[in-house]
């Protein structure tokens, strides 16, 4: 009997010293030892040949391990059925891999049928499930042929949740479509995330992918050693290796941005006018920002350009915004790059500025972090956060989440 | 070519009988053909190595002149129906078996993969995943396996099986050219009936092969 104190109630999945080795000396795993905890995203991220698709599918024992142990919820996956096993286990792959003989909404009800549930049943909940990821029920009755490639990948995700199993696997399921569908997917797959809370694991040899996706990311190099297992923060942040440092890219110090809060940050607020105010004293002030009477932004002038009132002032547009607390200082960076002024406005939800913040007080944030090499997480995001962000991102050619005329919702 | 049309007229009692001894005689082949092919396609794609000298094995036998092998089988098995019908499951292996083969063959790696990861058996995934997969191309292997077949079985008549090829060889005889006209051109519309029959087979079973065409076209 296992002794395995239930310390960690939030541990789902456990990797011990797995090691994978094939009867020719390769080496695929090499002692990797992990935990991707219940109800997040964790990401394997590397480069080719570096093991993180053997890693996962030691999961669901489509490759047995020839050394230590993968356990779910406590328990070795070896002492379950392969096949009992899978079924409880989504599986998405990158090219979908749907049944071509069987309709769309057969394919998404696959595993109900394995579980001997009624056609009827397994069918409603295909098209309930149709419809949560995001197709039109129309289809069906379709074939997979009959449907593009990010279509199909939806209904492959679709097809992985149909027996809505605590765990999921991911192996490069945004990999084969281009980067606008691929933007659209991922900001689908955080919102249905933040609704369903699985134990997701995600393979990606995209850091970009794997850092906008990951609660927690693993880097695994060639030969399958896994070199670092850190929050995309701290892996941005504090890479443990030149290998780590390399892989992340040139621009880590900006991208570590993304995970700084903006409701951090000491707005200005001198330099905001309302339209049918004063000038006032604009000692030292290059730009003035002048908004309407619920305080949205309506442009930004110049203080010696203003002759007489300011509603009859020449604004120049105000550009982008960015949301005090939903953007990061990434994105109010930039627009402060984008911006005229050189200055980000920072509005809250209903769009109305709350105040406006230079460059050097933007980067004055990630200063402090770097002061303080034990400062964990600056902002840990939900995944509903992650979504809202990653759908901004995905509506915007700009990759601005707020803008001027604010949001809807 | 005088077509005696009366005689025709008299005797399509006669001639439907044959029809029906020729196609049974010619099909049943292709049908036991099917049922060893399609074991063996699958155990080839398990074990590679199986493949070329089973593929070698088949092709050897069509390689051998029907007459010569109805001979052969002569010896043992006599002037009887299976005579005819062993060589011709022999040659509708050779054809059976590499389109068994390359259908399995054609069930693309992920669609392979998701079956097992879904927590499909090896034997569930063959019969729901892997052999639907394979039905276009393994019904092309039956359609030209079928009507050449239809085509071959009239030699049988050598060895006094019936069917078409007796009114061929007796039309012959007799110097009569009518029934070598009315056997030939029932051969010949038995074999487009059954081709067509196989095509409408396909069209059914494979209405995902269907949406496909509509596709590309």
């Amino acid at each position: 009997m296992d002794q395995r104190p239930y310390k960690d109630v939030n541990r789902l999945i456990t990797f011990e010293g797995v090691t994978k080795r094939y009867p020719d000396g390769t080496v695929a795993l090499d002692d990797v030892s992990l935990e991707a905890p219940t109800g997040q995203i964790t990401v394997f991220v590397g480069t080719s040949g570096g093991g993180k698709t053997t890693a996962l599918r030691t999961i669901n024992r489509m490759v047995e391990p020839t050394g230590g142990r993968v356990l779910i919820d406590g328990e070795d996956v070896r002492d379950r059925q392969p096949a009992q096993l899978r079924r409880g286990i989504g599986y998405v792959i990158q090219h979908a891999g749907l049944f071509p003989h069987r309709t769309i909404e057969d394919n998404i009800a696959t595993v109900p049928y394995l579980l001997r549930q009624s056609k009827k049943q397994a069918r409603a909940k295909a098209l309930e499930l149709m419809e949560r990821v995001g197709l039109d029920a129309g289809m069906a009755k379709r074939y997979p042929f009959q449907l593009s490639g990010g279509q199909q990948q939806r209904v492959g995700v679709a097809r992985a949740l149909a027996a809505d199993p605590p765990i999921m696997l991911m192996d490069e399921p945004f990999s084969a479509v281009d980067p606008v569908v691929r933007a659209e997917l991922q900001a689908e797959f955080l919102r249905l995330q933040a609704e369903l809370h699985k134990t997701i694991v995600f393979v990606t040899h995209d850091i970009d992918e794997a850092i906008k996706l990951g609660d927690n990311i693993a880097v695994f190099q060639t030969g399958g050693k896994l070199v670092q297992f850190d929050s995309p923060e701290n892996l941005l942040a504090h890479p443990s290796s030149e290998f780590v440092a390399d892989f992340i890219g040139q621009n880590r110090g900006i991208r570590s941005l993304s995970f700084a809060p903006t409701s951090e940050l000491n707005l200005r607020d001198d330099l905001v006018r309302p339209v049918g105010g004063e000038l006032g004293d604009t000692t030292g002030l290059d730009w003035i920002l002048v908004v309407d009477d619920a305080r949205r932004p309506l442009g930004w002038v110049r203080p010696g350009e203003v002759t007489g009132a300011l509603s009859d002032a020449q604004l120049t547009s105000v550009g982008p915004t960015f949301e005090v607390g939903a953007s990061s200082v990434r994105d109010a960076l930039d627009t402060a790059v984008l911006s005229l002024a050189g200055l980000a406005v920072g509005v809250d939800e209903s769009g109305a500025v709350v105040g406006v913040a230079g460059g050097t007080d933007l980067l004055s944030v990630q200063t402090h972090g770097r002061d303080d090499p034990g400062h964990r997480p600056h902002l840990h995001k939900s995944a509903a956060a992650k979504a809202t962000e990653a759908e901004a991102d995905a509506l915007s050619d700009d990759h601005v989440p707020a803008d001027t005329g604010g949001k809807d919702a | 070519m005088d077509i005696d049309w009366g005689w025709i007229g008299e005797h399509t009692s006669q001639l439907t009988d044959h029809a029906v001894i020729h196609l049974r005689l010619a099909l049943l082949p292709v049908l036991f053909g099917l049922m060893i092919s399609l074991p063996l396609g699958v155990l080839c794609r398990r074990w590679g190595w199986l493949y070329p000298p089973s593929l070698t094995i088949a092709n050897i036998f069509y390689a051998i002149p029907s007459l010569a092998l109805f001979m052969i089988f002569v010896q043992y098995t006599g002037l009887t129906a299976s005579t005819v019908m062993i060589p011709l499951t022999l040659y509708s292996l050779a054809v059976l078996l590499p389109n068994v083969v390359d259908g399995l063959g054609s069930v693309a790696e992920p669609v392979r993969q998701a079956a097992t990861a879904m927590g499909f058996g090896t034997l569930r995934r063959l019969v729901q995943v892997e052999l639907p997969i394979a039905v276009p191309v393994v019904i092309a292997g039956i359609r030209v396996a079928a009507v050449s077949s239809i085509s071959l079985v009239a030699v049988g008549q050598l060895i006094g099986q019936g069917g078409l090829g007796y009114d061929i060889l007796r039309g012959y005889q007799l110097d009569f050219p009518t029934q070598i006209f009315a056997g030939t051109v029932l051969i010949i519309i038995l074999a487009l009936v059954t081709d067509a029959l196989l095509v409408l087979l396909q069209w059914l079973l494979t209405p995902w092969a269907r949406a496909r065409r509509g596709r590309a076209s």
